[in-house]
């Protein structure tokens, strides 16, 4: 290796370019050179949390079915809301005059908290005591991928750096053979699409990476055909000491930034595979989670989840899409609460008993809510669904800092507005951040001079109840 | 303010591009300037709560405007002491201190006394240098022989003004690789690399540069800079992303920028082609520049909002284009910085918002052949007579005649079920917001505004009072519709159709009763019900009457009365329910006094007409077009008729693009000021202008798009040509002269060479707004044909190229990486313009896509077209590109990050598209050159466009050994590398030598 005249500079080059391998000290150096900087304006929260697991439960979950019980639904049934409730909101199917739909499903109190949870979630109603339910979460858009977005990136419109990113530029990389962002897909087709895991326009090295299912989770980690570990090896070797050559004359620290990405990139082909490899995880826990090797499940996703939790992965989506059910919500949520239940469950026992749900913040949680009224058409053919609701929906949080056991916020009688403790959905955001030592006001980034938040221009608080 | 942004940037880091920049070390023995030391502390430290933002101004005090600063006594410039400012920021009282201590800023003592200074000197305001119209300064005198053009006098007087000198010019071969890349994005050929570095005339550089300038080529590699400004893509974006055909506007850019065509009409094509008189077709697919705006295809979005975000983004994306302005700022409140107001801004979003965005329908067919293929159809039919099926062997006059039994019999079916129809007039039509339009035959057009449930209410006269037993409606199509309508639908359902859920007929005050209903062809899209007649008279919005599938051509549908009615008008009622845009485009009435048991048929009016007689009243003409409907239709001629239905395939091919159309006089669209920028809070209306920023008598009195396009390519505008050559020095020096160059308000950097900066933004207008004259100029001077290596053993103290005292060195664009593999492979096919292909990538990229949209790799020459011309999908993007920062197309993206990452390394090691390419390469070293030290060297040529050195040969010599072993020992199987059964273990060591070569940081650097 040859010297560089500059050695801060290269460094700092170094850091500023490579995703991998910088988020150990990343930390410890900002507040480091804040402290130095500006001693009276710490931002910084002590983190409790080290990384998060977001369960994004994409087309919006029927709250009503789950975790709101309303039984003045079924007592109003088949008649419509008075528009002094429904105060104007637009749909995106139904006429605001669709009649009511009662609930679909029993519910029974659980745990020592007493929350009641639908009959439909055998496996969560077991954990109830280890995570804080919001039922009073509300947000701004009432279409799919706009709602999503706005979940993820903090805007309606594509184009804003993800959550994921925004951690992975904040924090840095923990993992040195694994991207900082990583997403994770099972179920149906997401509406927002790619741009939930964008850098927008933070640098393209803190764009979430998707994870396929398959022996590539990542792209091009594997070799190209007849090209063996050797080969690639040496492949390598000699790519890195031309570029160490040209160092030596051109003096740019960026060769020295891209030597360095050919040694990360090829731990990270090393590494993914083994990520993958179920064959260490016992009898037990691939039988809690309901995983079977090889399978593209929402069940393999949570204990993928996990590996990757244990592997220093910063942030870690896991989209499972199909609740959109606006028609036969009572099939379509027992549909996948079968799908779901049991893998989230086991997630969360699991992070405890590894001890690793202290410092892991799980989230589960869609994009909005469902209606209280009934969806039918002709034209589409629907019968006995729940149309888009973004005034009230339940969400649910645990480890990482939140307190376990609590139950946050109410809707009214009808399950139409939150009633008490309203938690806007950027409110979540503001909260994860908090969890991991960031002040949500303070993280931001000038684009187009605007300095911009992941939460956005509105003032957004901290659910301070949930910690 | 000490953000955590910066913070970051320090530490884990940004390109360092973003990072603030000194341009200018204070000078404490001259006076204080407000421009460079005084605006930007206030700006950064003051502004937000005292600044032009009326909502956020604290204590009523602003301290941008020197007179509000001296009224509230904050500045005293005639007593020093007694200025508040000065005593707030340095009091110790916490209570008292400015800026508070809650805001995370605070000033440093070395800005405590640049303020106290400036204002002891009088505290003299400047108006912000950028909004003062440049001004041509004369060039600086310099000596030595260095300097070539007047850009190296003003370069050469900072860089010696800061203790520096120039660097050494760059080599040929590093010249003619960055001229290549530069001009037109790819690297040369072994000829033109030879050609250039014998050329022993003195004008060689300056030749091959206007080559390259002349080459077709150029307009494909700044296309693609324009293209991130414009935010171009194939697809619609949001959660279905589906494809678009805008391609044609792409192509525009690449034909206007190869013809030189003058920046300022390039400008004004763009914004307001459609508006130029006699506006031709490649002058309104210019206008594709602000249809690149996204689309959202969602069941059940509100159309109209998602039209308001395009809006915004349309005013954000014209700021930094043609302003360099963050006018985006101003959405949701007055600018904090800069002098534009919440009000300001909805002015300019109103010179822009008075547009429809119809599609515009372009010759798919040169003219001659649609001719030619028309006149085919005509013999083709005028045959099938004689081609109706008759028993073998049957004479002409059996033939005759059982064609004509077949036809009578045709003829007395039909009639029966036809009637005679009388026209209404429409006298008087509303709806709910879209426009109305009544056409010469008394059709009703539909245009404007739109929303998913539009009521039309017609008023309707008839020549007498009559007698009517049944209602028609005809769907018309009309080619301003989407897809020919006859249906207003653009989005999520299909272009062109239409819903009718509901219709309610009044006479003399009375709600009529339907019997029954027919429609001569339905079916619905998006979902599963029917779409029969009765369902527009059963209640039901959710049930209705649609003609998916068959856009483009005329359908009816008749209602009949339950009891008879005698009137002389009517008044009809429509309701369009869907989760979409589904309103009718083109309509029309008719009533009939018939008493048959009539019919809608799917036939064209005109035959209609004619059957619904007694063919024995029928004229010549009349017969002719009842033949034509018979053989067009009997199933005893399908066969006979598929030569024709073919034809017909390709004249109906479409090619079309998105456009601007302004809005007719009689339906202007109001724009509001939205509160706090939301689309559900439009607050008072304002009329067209520009900010008051601008407010000179060249700019009063805008109202439209052509004026403000006019405008911004005017001198009144100081912002234009900075901006622009701002960008073209950037993109040939790596950096610009202004480093934040989206933004040249008030927060921007100050320009690194202001002289420079006007120098070239007066030449350029000057030149006859002329960009080739522009980047001639730049690449001509020493200034850029420095090395961009500091020389050998010293330390270069000008790190981030201030001074620009060395050549430019930065990694090229996601595209160019992948163009310099392929015109270095020998693949690249040279075909310009077309729709977009698909190169090769995993299928795992689109599939994670919403609705799992399939990749279908190209074939044939497509496979290698530039990259300019691989489809570009938002929701997933090329993944080569996106690992490079290449664009999405959701944003108007004025500068490119520059990454550098491991998933890059991934991308060219592993990627299957460049390996493609090595193996070209490889093949081809094995075909032109002999021996495996010529072959190396010559691969090393193409790709990196120098000869190796000894130690760089050596090392590439060593492995290509080790691997021929490996593969000669059979460790590596030669066929596998290559894809080729027939492939031997020499190419294929080539071949991974080519893969290494591709991977080397040089491969993907301009330097």
């Amino acid at each position: 290796m040859t010297g560089t005249p500059n050695t801060s500079i290269a460094r700092r080059h170094f850091f500023r370019d490579c995703g991998l391998g910088v988020g150990k000290i990343a930390l410890g150096s900002l507040i480091a050179r804040h402290a130095h900087a500006e001693p009276s304006d710490a931002f910084h929260f002590p983190a409790k949390a080290k990384r998060v697991i977001y369960l994004f439960m994409a087309g919006a979950p029927s709250q009503l079915e789950l975790f709101d019980y309303k039984p003045k639904l079924v007592g109003l049934e088949g008649k419509p809301l008075p528009p002094s409730v429904i105060q104007g909101q637009r749909y995106a199917f139904i006429q605001p005059d669709a009649a009511v739909l009662g609930p679909r499903f029993k519910f029974k109190k659980c745990g020592e908290s007493g929350n009641e949870i639908s009959e439909m979630l055998p496996h969560f109603s077991t954990i109830v005591d280890d995570v804080a339910l919001i039922r009073s979460v509300h947000t701004d858009k009432f279409n799919h991928a706009p709602a999503q977005l706005l979940v993820n990136t903090g805007n309606g419109i594509p184009g804003r750096p993800a959550m994921g990113a925004w951690l992975s530029y904040g924090l840095g990389n923990e993992a040195d053979d694994l991207p900082s962002f990583v997403v994770l897909q099972s179920g149906g087709s997401l509406s927002g699409g790619a741009a939930m895991w964008s850098s927008g326009f933070l640098p393209s090295t803190h764009q979430g990476v998707p994870f396929r299912s398959g022996s590539e989770p990542i792209l091009h980690a594997a070799n190209p055909n007849g090209i063996d570990a050797v080969a690639q090896r040496e492949t390598i070797d000699v790519i890195g000491d031309l570029n160490r050559m040209q160092l030596d004359w051109a003096n740019d620290p960026e060769i020295r930034t891209r030597i360095a990405a050919y040694e990360m990139a090829y731990r990270m082909q090393a590494r993914a595979p083994e990520l993958m490899d179920f064959s260490q995880e016992t009898e037990q826990t691939l039988g809690a989670y309901g995983a079977t090797a090889g399978e593209k499940s929402f069940a393999n996703n949570c204990l993928i989840a996990r590996r990757l939790a244990e592997r220093g992965v910063r942030f870690i989506q896991v989209y499972h899409a199909g609740w959109d059910h606006h028609s036969n919500v009572e099939g379509g949520v027992r549909d996948q609460c079968k799908k779901t239940d049991q893998a989230c469950t086991a997630l969360v026992k699991d992070l405890k008993q590894r001890g690793m749900l202290e410092d892991t913040i799980v989230i589960w949680g869609g994009e909005f809510g469902r209606t209280p009224m009934v969806e039918a058409s002709v034209a589409l053919g629907r019968t006995q669904g729940r149309d888009h609701h973004p005034q009230a929906f339940t969400m649910w949080m645990a480890g990482g800092g939140v307190k376990p056991g609590v139950q946050l916020g109410s809707t009214d009688e009808l399950g139409f507005h939150v009633a008490e403790s309203p938690v806007h959905i950027q409110d979540i955001q503001a909260t994860i951040l908090h969890c991991l030592g960031i002040n949500h006001r303070r993280l931001s980034f000038n684009y187009r001079g605007l300095d911009i938040r992941l939460t956005g221009v509105e003032e957004r608080r901290v659910v301070e109840e949930v910690l | 303010m000490f953000r955590f942004s910066i913070i970051a940037l320090l530490s884990l880091g940004l390109p360092s591009s973003a990072r603030p920049v000194v341009a200018e070390e204070s000078d404490s023995t001259t006076t204080i300037s407000y421009q460079r030391e005084i605006r930007p502390i206030l700006a950064r430290h003051c502004f937000a709560c005292h600044g032009p933002d009326d909502d956020a101004r604290q204590a009523d005090l602003r301290l941008d405007r020197r007179d509000a600063a001296i009224a509230a006594g904050a500045i005293d410039p005639n007593d020093f002491a007694a200025s508040e400012l000065l005593k707030r920021i340095s009091t110790s009282d916490p209570d008292e201190r400015m800026p508070p201590a809650d805001s995370g800023r605070s000033l440093s003592v070395r800005q405590q006394d640049a303020l106290a200074k400036w204002i002891g000197s009088g505290a003299k305001y400047e108006r912000h240098w950028a909004f003062e119209r440049p001004r041509s300064p004369p060039v600086p005198a310099f000596t030595g022989s260095w300097a070539r053009t007047p850009i190296d006098a003003f370069v050469l007087a900072r860089m010696q003004a800061a203790g520096f000198s120039p660097n050494a010019e760059a080599n040929r071969f590093t010249l003619v690789r960055r001229l290549y890349l530069d001009l037109i994005g790819l690297v040369p050929s072994q000829e033109e690399v030879d050609a250039f570095i014998r050329d022993e005339s003195g004008n060689a550089y300056e030749k091959l540069v206007s080559r390259l300038l002349a080459s077709p080529h150029y307009g494909e590699r700044w296309a693609r800079v324009w293209l991130d400004l414009a935010r171009y893509s194939d697809t619609n974006g949001y959660e279905k992303d589906r494809p678009r055909s805008i391609w044609p506007y792409r192509d525009w850019v690449i034909q206007a920028l190869n013809e030189e065509m003058p920046f300022n009409q390039f400008t004004i094509e763009q914004i307001a082609g459609d508006m130029l008189t006699n506006a031709t077709a490649a002058q309104r697919t210019a206008t594709g520049f602000h249809r690149n705006t996204m689309l959202n295809e969602e069941g059940g979005i509100d159309p109209l909002e998602y039209r308001f975000y395009a809006m915004v983004d349309r005013v954000a994306t014209t700021g930094t284009v043609w302003l360099g302005l963050s006018v985006g700022c101003a959405q949701c409140h007055s600018h904090k910085y800069d002098p534009i107001s919440h009000s300001d801004y909805y002015r300019m979003l109103a010179l822009l918002n008075n547009a429809d965005e119809p599609e515009l329908e372009l010759n798919s067919l040169p003219r001659s052949e649609t001719i030619r293929i028309e006149a085919k159809i005509d013999q083709l039919e005028s045959d099938l007579p004689h081609q109706f099926p008759v028993e073998v062997g049957a004479d002409e006059e059996t033939s005759n005649q059982v064609f004509q039994e077949a036809f009578d019999r045709w003829c007395d079916e039909q009639q029966p079920l036809l009637a005679p129809w009388t026209v209404a007039h429409p006298t008087k039509y509303t709806t709910n917001l879209p426009h109305l339009e009544r056409l010469n035959d008394d059709s009703l057009f539909a245009s404007g505004d739109f929303t998913k449930r539009d009521e039309y209410h017609i008023s309707l006269e008839l020549p007498a009072n009559q007698r009517i037993t049944a209602i028609r409606l005809e769907a018309l199509p009309d080619s301003r519709l989407p897809a020919r309508g006859p249906g207003r639908a653009y989005y999520e359902g299909r272009k062109g159709d239409f819903f009718l859920s509901e219709i309610d007929v009044k006479a003399n005050g009375h709600p009529l009763k339907f019997a029954s209903g027919s429609r001569s062809y339905g079916k619905i899209a998006v979902g599963s019900g029917n779409a029969e007649a009765v369902n527009v008279f059963d209640e039901d919005g959710s049930t209705g009457w649609s003609t998916a599938e068959r856009e483009g051509e005329r359908h009816t549908l008749i209602l009949r009365l339950a009891q008879p009615i005698t009137t002389r008008s009517f008044d009809v009622s429509m309701l369009f329910e869907r989760h979409f845009v589904a309103g009718l485009g083109r309509f029309r009435f008719s009533v009939t006094d018939s008493e048959g048991d009539i019919r809608a048929l799917p036939l064209e009016a005109e035959v209609e007409n004619v059957l619904s007689r007694d063919r024995q009243t029928w004229d010549e003409h009349e017969r002719e077009i009842a033949v034509l409907a018979f053989v067009r239709s009997a199933p005893e001629l399908a066969e006979a008729r598929r030569p024709i239905d073919a034809l017909r395939r390709q004249l109906a091919t479409r090619k079309t693009t998105m456009v601007m159309q302004e809005r007719p006089a009689e339906n202007p669209r109001t724009t509001f000021r939205h509160h706090r920028g939301e689309w559900l809070s439009p607050r008072e209306k304002v009329s067209a202008g520009l900010p008051s920023l601008f407010d000179e008598p060249s700019a009063a009195g805008l109202t439209n798009r052509l004026e403000f396009a006019n405008w911004l390519v005017s001198d009144a505008n100081p912002l234009a040509a900075r901006v622009v050559v701002n960008r073209a020095w950037r993109h040939l020096m790596g950096f610009g002269l202004v480093r934040s160059d989206g933004d040249f308000g008030t927060q921007s950097s100050l320009p690194t060479h202001p002289e420079l900066l006007d120098w070239l933004a007066s030449s350029f207008v000057r030149e006859g707004w002329s960009l080739k004259r522009l980047h001639q100029m730049i690449v001509m001077s020493a200034t850029y044909r420095q090395n961009s290596s500091p020389p050998a053993g010293q330390v270069n103290e000008d790190a981030a190229n201030l001074y620009f005292s060395r050549g430019p060195r930065h990694r090229v664009d996601a595209e160019t990486v992948r163009d310099v593999m392929l015109s270095a492979s020998g693949l690249l096919s040279t075909t310009i313009g077309g729709p977009s292909v698909r190169p090769p990538q995993p299928a795992s990229v689109t599939a994670i896509a919403y609705g799992s949209t399939t990749w279908k790799p190209s074939t044939g020459p497509d496979r290698y077209r530039r990259s300019l011309y691989t489809f570009s999908k938002r929701t997933a993007p090329f993944a080569a590109y996106t690992t490079f920062d290449g664009p999405s197309g959701e944003n108007c993206i004025a500068r490119r990050n520059r990454s550098n990452t491991p998933l890059q390394a991934l991308t060219l090691l592993n990627d299957v598209m460049f390996l493609e390419f090595a193996r070209s390469l490889g093949i081809r070293a094995m075909a032109n050159a002999e021996g495996t030290l010529e072959r190396i060297d010559w691969m090393f040529e193409r790709l990196l466009v120098r000869p190796p050195t000894a130690n760089e040969r050596q090392r590439l010599l060593e492995y290509h050994d080790r691997q021929l072993q490996r593969l000669a020992a059979r460790q590596l199987d030669a066929t596998e590398i290559m894809s080729d059964q027939a492939a031997r273990a020499e190419v294929a060591a080539l071949v991974m030598v080519a893969r290494v070569l591709m991977n080397l940081d040089e491969a993907i650097t301009k330097y």
